[in-house]
């Protein structure tokens, strides 16, 4: 068992044991509280250019699911539990979550306090990490100087348009760091997919000829991706029904005039009630949010709140007053996480039926 | 929103029994702390002698009955009150809620039932009801027959094939169940069922044996919103009874799917009911597919239900007693040591909790003791960890009993018996399947003869690894810093090495001292302060020493027979005591079902197992000025003895100093001594089943004694000359034999547990209270000997010992002290005789 350390960018170090790769890597640090599937939770894009401390006691247990990845590619930059269990279940023709992390080029360190280090990012905040062979000097210096990209959207998502061909409505992906979780539920919907790159223009996305566009999940920061990105949303909510999610929400307030703040310490976990305000219900969600919408700036003649965080907060959704477009921090396809708003998906395919039904008269 | 109530009937959960321990009196006792907030006036009915709950109602308003229709029905003529409570009472509490229904009682005397419509309760109760209704929102069933006779069994399994599971159907008792494998043992089952049914009925089921069994409890408010507290996953696969399970919490081997299916299923359950509170909802999950089956739901407090509380640190009863009282999740204010979002975030864990049931088999030897449907254990023991082999190897510890600190072996057990407990399993599993990996069976054959996932197995082999390093490695740095990190306290590897304690704590010096983590229910995004803490080997400690005067109490761990139940009443006695004198109380206990783990009761708790090591590292972080230790320890109290600064009290007196003259008695006076003064308490009579009078098998008594008009006075002034005060002090029973009207003198001793509840009861002074006080030099004598009016006898008082031998399908009727299970208590009026 080779000693690693996880090294933090205000000085703190933590050492532990060495499991999946043994590169040398630096991120953001996070902390997760989700209390199950590891799996998604590592191959979600989201992650790009972070380091993810689960709070979850012990990982690894049921080995990686074939039918559970969020990505083929995942690109964290290291994994840090208190336990991992090196299991691959023959039966189910799982493999370990140690062999995936070293396919990957994941490094992974356990044997720490985990829970320290969360109480650590909560006292101070979002920072860089980093994962090394020897805490020293240097280890610092080189994290120090480390620049981390902002240019994650365009490292994850799709170079090309690809479909996913089936028989009901027109649905137009938008990838910005996609989790596969968003085209599983399309497809129980029989939605005809399309998935298109980030930057892809309205044109080309109208000329697909969609019944609705979803607004995918990506990493990093709504604000560092181009105004074209804004201008194409505009373009396109008045044609068609939208449906953004975690970054693709951020993305749709910005476009609809709303601002978005840098949260001081990121939220990952499912554990915060989400109210809906039309129905004054509470439910949970999975929750992967390092930005937020600033309520004060939603200009109310376009948008309103649909959904709130209960314990900080935030803005958890929100609704064009024009067009039926609606847009979740939350990931609503429950992978991981509770599928309480599952339903989401239905009211999309809802919107574009309506559509249908009137012949498209309204646009 | 709210509803006003006025006046609200408690129904208690009566004697502890096989299937039920103290859960449900602590769920009551935190509850009426609820209830009182509201303002309500709260009645209760209960006849368990051991009931804490009982003891903060108003005397006036506590009936001492059995729980049962007809009694509850005339407490409400009397009462009248405007709302039932009945999910503190167990399955038979919600039985007689729904006949209360049923019979229109609620409806006539305008009573809400709280926690569920009557209609909803109904389908809960009703089996076949629960199934349509399951079934109508898409949830699996297991297909399921009643049947009158053979032929229509044989027509079922014809239809569904084996193995089946029989059942008969009795109104009082659930846990009897057979599985049969063929015609053969189906004949055998049906026969056995048949006799113990007096409907002449019995239940069906296609079985599904070898399933994983997993357990989810919510809560869910009148508005609908629902939260989900824990998912527990049972060890031991479907087959043998949860009760009798090994359960982890979180659960362990489901992936996101699986779980999240479970966990909507149970909301959707919830939701189907109508529930407003909590609802504990078992599963059966298949082990190569998606497919589950619901087996139970339980709209009520359960053992599990408090499980899923104590593991979370979230405080559930409390949130649930406002739940049916029509609050929503969000209108809650907690008590102020929680952050204000607490109530309705879902709790999410960064440790393990693991819970080990505990068998009578020790105390009633000549019964079948393989698990399987029918439940056979008494009580339970958790261990808390931030690892699973940790949380085992504590949850092991503390289930085995002796403070010793050893980790047994079964080394001596050959190998076909070995395979034999593999496929039908005995009370000491866990010891089984660690010898089977230790003889080098491979994990994949040890999954497939027991069905027990092959992650436990990965889990016990690290274990025996880390087992074998230490000790291979004795009183090196190196493996006592592996030997801490996996859940081996410092008394273990004494023990393992043969060597004293200070020796490891010399060794420890060097290492990581131990840290102490909370249990909270936000996996540290906030601040908490449950004050509920475990150990573990790790960087920070969070666990800070209380200035101020501080006491520290040592509970009894999970329960055996004998005096367990009641010595958990006299726990909580003296935490409580404690606290109203000024302390801040420390508690210790493993039992997550005692009524002592209650958060009101203490400023603070460790879940960590009895043992000399994990004691001496609390008492070196807390300091405590005086620690209790309560119940008869000998090995526990010669150690801590050792200790000269710790200031120690043992209560009640260690029962060797008792001195008999003959071990024969028929009656006794107990007295109350302090100093060189005695007030005479009561005179008993002693009763057994089989008119016994040897000391050990006295289980029923009576106050007072029988012709107390004649005998009563001048038995006191022949005891009261008996007595020694510079020998004896504290409660004190004087024992008398009675032989032809002659009561001849049998010995002293110091008033038991069991009795000194009873005593609480019966006169209406607390003496455990008496007794600490008394130990802090705090006793006002004279206000005490105030309190305890000789008057004369209004009525008789009678506590019954419950013995588990019908659920434990012996023959015996009659047993000792060491093999009781729980008390009833009742009063008879003197004119009555």
């Amino acid at each position: 068992m080779t000693q690693r350390y996880l090294i933090l960018e205000d000085g703190s170090a933590y050492a532990g044991k060495a499991f999946g790769s043994l590169a040398t890597t630096t991120g953001e640090i996070v902390a997760n509280s989700t209390m199950n599937g590891y799996q998604e939770i590592i191959s979600n894009q989201i992650y790009h250019n972070q380091i993810i401390v689960f709070t979850q006691p012990s990982i690894g247990n049921t080995g990686l699911d074939q039918n559970a990845y969020e990505s083929i590619l995942p690109s964290a930059k290291g994994v840090i539990v208190r336990e991992y269990e090196n299991l691959a279940t023959d039966h189910f023709k799982r493999i370990s979550l140690d062999r995936y992390l070293k396919q990957h080029k994941i490094p992974g360190i356990y044997d720490v306090d985990t829970r320290q280090i969360r109480h650590h990012l909560q006292q101070f905040g979002n920072m860089k990490a980093s994962i090394v062979d020897v805490a020293d000097d240097h280890a610092f210096d080189q994290l120090h100087a480390t620049v981390l990209t902002n240019q994650q959207v365009a490292q994850v998502a799709t170079p090309k348009p690809y479909p996913n061909p089936d028989d009901g409505d027109n649905v137009v992906v938008v990838d910005f760091g996609l989790k596969s979780g968003i085209l599983r539920e399309l497809s129980k919907r029989n939605c005809n997919i399309t998935v298109v790159p980030w930057d892809s223009s309205s044109e080309t996305i109208l000329d697909l000829d969609p019944d609705g566009i979803v607004l995918s999940t990506g990493p990093g920061a709504p604000f560092n991706l181009p105004d074209s990105i804004l201008q194409m949303i505009r373009d396109v909510q008045s044609q068609v029904p939208l449906f953004g999610m975690g970054l693709g929400h951020e993305l749709f307030a910005l476009a609809n005039g709303a601002k978005v703040v840098k949260m001081r310490v990121e939220h990952h976990g499912s554990n915060h009630p989400i109210r809906e305000i039309i129905t004054n219900e509470i439910f949970f969600s999975a929750q992967e949010q390092g930005y937020a919408v600033d309520p004060k700036s939603i200009d109310h003649a376009k948008l309103f709140i649909t959904h709130v965080d209960l314990v900080n907060g935030t803005v958890q959704g929100l609704r064009h007053r024009d067009y039926p477009a609606i847009s979740v921090q939350f990931s609503p396809d429950g992978a991981p996480g509770p599928k309480d708003s599952v339903g989401l998906f239905d009211d999309f395919i809802e919107f574009m039926a309506r559509r249908r039904d009137s012949n498209g008269d309204r646009y | 929103m709210a509803i006003d109530i006025k006046k609200v009937l408690l129904l208690g959960g009566g004697p502890t029994s096989i299937g039920h321990e103290n859960e449900l009196d602590a769920a009551a006792f935190e509850r009426v702390m609820a209830l009182k907030k509201t303002g309500a006036q709260i009645i209760y009915v209960d006849n368990n002698p051991f009931s804490f709950a009982s003891e903060e109602i108003q005397p006036a308003n506590v009936y001492v009955q059995e729980v049962n229709f007809q009694n509850v029905i005339n407490i409400i003529d009397k009462e009248k009150p405007d709302a039932i409570m009945a999910t503190t009472g167990g399955l038979n509490a919600m039985q007689i809620a729904w006949q209360l229904a049923e019979s229109d009682v609620l409806t006539t005397n305008n009573i809400t039932l709280l926690g569920m419509r009557p209609t909803d309760l109904k389908k809960v109760i009703d089996n076949q009801k629960l199934r349509n209704l399951l079934t109508e929102i898409n949830e699996q069933v297991i297909a399921s027959k009643i049947v009158a006779n053979d032929e229509e069994a044989m027509d079922f399994v014809r239809d569904v094939g084996f193995p089946v599971i029989v059942k008969p159907i009795s109104p009082s008792h659930d846990t009897s169940r057979f599985i049969c494998n063929n015609t053969d043992e189906l004949e055998d089952a049906l026969e056995v069922s048949f006799k113990r049914t007096y409907i002449k009925r019995c239940s069906i089921e296609q079985s599904i044996v070898g399933y994983k069994e997993i357990e989810m409890v919510g809560l869910r408010d009148s508005n609908g919103n629902k939260i989900l507290i824990s998912g527990l996953e049972d060890m031991d696969p479907i087959g043998i009874h949860s009760g009798d399970s090994i359960i982890f919490a979180p659960t362990q081997t489901l992936i996101n799917e699986e779980y999240q299916a479970l966990r909507t299923a149970t909301f959707r359950i919830m939701d189907a009911l109508n529930i407003a509170g909590t609802c504990h909802v078992q599963f059966a999950q298949s082990r190569t597919d998606s497919n589950y089956f619901v087996t139970k739901v339980s709209p009520f407090f359960t053992r599990n239900t408090l499980l899923a509380a104590k593991a979370t640190g979230y405080p559930l009863t409390y949130v649930s007693s406002f739940l049916e009282l029509g609050y929503t999740l969000t209108e809650i204010k907690l008590p102020t040591k929680y952050s204000k979002y607490l109530a309705f975030m879902e709790p999410t864990m960064d440790h393990v909790v693991v819970k080990i049931p505990l068998w009578p088999f020790r105390d009633i030897t000549d019964v079948d003791q393989h698990l399987n449907t029918l439940m056979k254990s008494v009580g339970s023991t958790i261990g808390i960890g931030r690892t699973v082999e940790e949380a085992i190897i504590k949850a092991m510890h503390s289930s085995q009993f002796s403070p010793r600190d050893i980790l047994p072996s079964v080394s001596t057990v050959d190998d076909d018996a070995v395979i034999n407990q593999l496929i039908h399993p005995l009370a000491s599993r866990i010891l089984i399947l660690m010898e089977a990996l230790r003889r080098g069976f491979s994990i994949d054959e040890l999954s497939e003869l027991t069905r027990i996932d092959r992650f436990y197995f990965y889990k016990l082999n690290q274990l025996l690894r880390a087992q074998d390093f230490v000790i291979n490695n004795p009183l090196s740095a190196q493996a006592v810093e592996i030997g801490h990190n996996y859940g081996f306290g410092d008394g273990m590897l004494a023990e393992l090495w043969q060597v004293n304690i200070s020796t490891i704590r010399r060794i420890n010096r060097n290492c990581n001292p131990v840290t102490y983590k909370e249990v909270e229910p936000s996996a540290g995004e906030f601040r908490e302060t449950t004050n509920i803490f475990y150990s573990s080997y790790e960087l920070e400690n969070e666990s800070k020493s209380d200035s101020g005067k501080t006491a520290l109490v040592i509970g009894r761990g999970g329960n055996q027979l004998g005096p367990n139940s009641a010595a958990d009443y006299y726990t909580s006695q003296i935490l409580w005591t404690l606290k109203k004198s000024g302390y801040k109380t420390i508690i210790m206990n493993t039992n997550p079902n005692a009524v002592s783990l209650t958060p009101q009761l203490s400023d603070k708790q460790y879940i960590e197992p009895i043992q000399l090591g994990n004691i001496l590292n609390i008492v070196s972080l807390e300091k405590p000025d005086v620690m209790f230790l309560p119940g008869n320890r000998h090995y526990l109290s010669n150690e801590l003895e050792k200790f000269a600064d710790l200031n120690m009290i043992v209560l009640p007196p260690d029962q060797k100093v008792a001195k008999y003259k003959n071990h024969q008695a028929t009656t006794a006076i107990d007295v109350f001594i302090d100093q060189d003064k005695i007030i005479p308490i009561t005179s008993i009579s002693f009763f057994t089943r089989s008119d016994r009078t040897e000391v050990r098998y006295i289980n029923d008594y009576q106050q007072p004694m029988e012709q107390w008009q004649t005998d009563e006075t001048e038995l006191i002034s022949k005891a009261l000359k008996l007595l020694d005060t510079s020998k004896w002090q504290g409660l004190v029973q004087v024992l008398f034999n009675k032989v032809d009207s002659h009561y001849h003198f049998s010995g002293i001793r110091p008033i038991r547990i069991t009795e000194t509840a009873f005593l609480t009861k019966t006169t209406g002074v607390n003496w455990v209270n008496a007794l600490v006080k008394k130990h802090l030099g705090i006793l006002d004598f004279n206000q005490l000997e105030k309190q305890l009016i000789p008057e004369t006898h209004q009525r008789y008082s009678i506590m019954k010992a419950h013995f588990p031998f019908r659920e434990l399908q012996s023959s015996r009727t009659d047993g000792t002290t060491r093999q009781e299970v729980g008390a009833s208590l009742s009063f008879k009026n003197m004119s009555n005789t």
